[in-house]
């Protein structure tokens, strides 16, 4: 039986279903992302192993959720809509889950849920997700007067995240513009030296206290200048 | 004082201040002892207040409402790093409530002064400290809070005597005991034979001994178990905590830029 054939999924979402302890759970969990970007693209079988990868997000598990995530994300451009659509309003762990999905996606129709958990979630490691994505969305695909939009939102919800009164927010925004400087060499000279300005404030001591945040601004700005 | 916020609403330091020092209403004091060690509070009022806070039910049994307020201003004293509260704290690693004691031995070990450090060790040399009372909830002594203290109090002191006295911890029942006893171990003495031990409680099939030996490595500062942390099943959030702790109190004094870097790659990856 090759992975691809449809019983193949039937049989792994039936080891999710019925998995009873967390470890088979994982295990189920980790076969199907491996078949999931297998499926044809929008094909209903597709559809079906990416809604039970998003199930998977809400269960309170973590080594499942990892696995469910690197299925998303393996599945591309396919996988950004449901993810999208399935937002859980009520759960911040499977949100940040998701988040981090989005993230790992770069896919710049994420923008508007990374924006706003960027902005104003309640949980830091939803946030954290969301500070390192923003700063990671491709955006050659989009026409430039689109694009010069859409960096300047980037680089303000960025903003926001070196502000954040968790270091690991403000870590995850040192990784975000990193990834901005590196991705947007069209962007604005006005828009560059900013990315800049918010990187120099993170790796100095009189403006950030944790040492692990200046260590990882420090790498960024040397990595940029390399 | 505003009798319409409840407990767990934003306050002012000015605020919490006068909820603690008001007698009325225990649980008023309560949340604004937590609150004042939560917020980092310097001012010096602060202190004296949680310091008095403790000092009331020294020397007696104290009202269950007195003893609420002690065990959350004995942590907030220790949060705020207070060295004006060793002594009394000392005192209350002597009080005959377990979650008092407990308490004072946490934030003696965040104070950092290692004057604490015999009266804490004779705190876990009492006869039969580690046995299960009541209804095995709790050990007869607060031997995890015990444990972790005196290591974070001796890191790197090779002190045989403390190592002699916790290693047999190492061995009890309890896995987030001995996770407590292997870090305290470890940061004691820096030998490799203790992190083995921790490495392996790391794959416990409980998430919540995983959750707890994290934290531990996290606070030994060990660098090698970087990618073990990394790929442990538990929250990244947790394993991010328990990586900035390998990053920033490396056991083995300075560390190397390489190291470091391959740690903060660990972290990225798990964001």
């Amino acid at each position: 039986m090759t992975p691809t054939e449809p019983s193949s999924l039937r049989h792994c979402l039936e080891c999710v279903r019925n998995a009873a302890t967390a470890e088979a759970l994982v295990d189920a969990t980790e076969a199907l992302s491996t078949l999931c970007p297998e499926l044809t693209p929008g094909s209903s079988d597709q559809d079906e192993a990416i809604a039970c990868l998003l199930e998977l997000l809400r269960h309170n598990n973590p080594g499942a959720a990892v696995a469910a995530v690197d299925g998303l994300v393996a599945c591309g451009g396919t996988a950004v809509q449901p993810i999208l659509d399935n937002i859980d309003d009520h759960n911040y762990g499977a949100r940040a889950w998701a988040v981090r999905a989005l993230a790992g996606l770069r896919d710049p129709r994420g923008l508007e849920v990374l924006e706003r958990a960027a902005l104003q979630d309640i949980g830091p490691s939803v946030r954290r997700a969301a500070a390192r994505g923003l700063g990671l969305l491709q955006l050659h695909e989009l026409p430039a007067a689109e694009r010069h939009i859409v960096q300047n939102r980037m680089l303000n919800g960025l903003e926001v995240s070196c502000g954040d009164a968790e270091w690991v927010v403000r870590y995850a925004a040192c990784v975000g513009l990193e990834g901005y400087l590196k991705q947007s060499p069209a962007a604005e000279a006005m828009q560059r030296n900013q990315a800049y300005a918010l990187l120099r404030n993170l790796s100095e001591a009189s403006s950030e206290d944790a040492d692990v945040v200046r260590l990882r601004a420090l790498l960024a700005l040397e990595r940029l200048a390399a | 004082m505003d009798d319409n916020a409840p407990a767990g609403q934003p306050i002012s330091e000015a605020e919490a201040l006068e909820r603690l020092e008001q007698r009325a209403d225990p649980s008023q004091r309560y949340y604004a002892a937590w609150w004042l060690g939560r917020m980092r509070c310097q001012n010096p009022k602060a202190i004296s207040l949680l310091i008095e806070a403790v000092g009331s039910v020294l020397g007696q049994t104290g009202s269950a409402d007195d003893l609420m307020v002690a065990r959350n201003a004995a942590r907030a004293l220790g949060k705020l790093q207070a060295s004006k509260a060793l002594i009394p704290l000392l005192q209350a690693l002597d009080h005959p409530d377990h979650d008092l004691r407990e308490a004072a031995a946490r934030a003696l070990g965040e104070l950092g002064n290692p004057s604490a450090i015999s009266a804490l060790a004779q705190r876990l040399r009492q006869p039969r400290a580690a046995e299960e009372t009541g209804h095995g909830v709790r050990l007869n002594e607060p031997c995890e809070a015990l444990i972790e203290a005196l290591g974070d109090l001796s890191r790197s002191r090779h002190d045989q005597e403390l190592i002699t006295l916790i290693e047999p911890f190492s061995q009890h029942e309890r896995p987030v005991l001995r996770s407590s006893a292997l870090r305290a171990l470890l940061m004691i003495s820096g030998d490799q034979r203790w992190a083995s031990a921790l490495m392996e409680l790391l794959q416990h099939e409980q998430l919540q001994v995983r959750r707890a030996v994290l934290m531990d490595v996290g606070a030994c500062g060990w660098r090698p178990a970087g990618p073990a942390l990394a790929n442990c099943l538990a929250e990244n959030s947790l394993k991010l905590i328990a990586l900035k702790g390998l990053v920033e109190q490396p056991l083995m004094g300075e560390g190397n830029q390489a190291e470091e870097r391959e740690l903060l790659q660990l972290m990225d990856d798990l964001l």
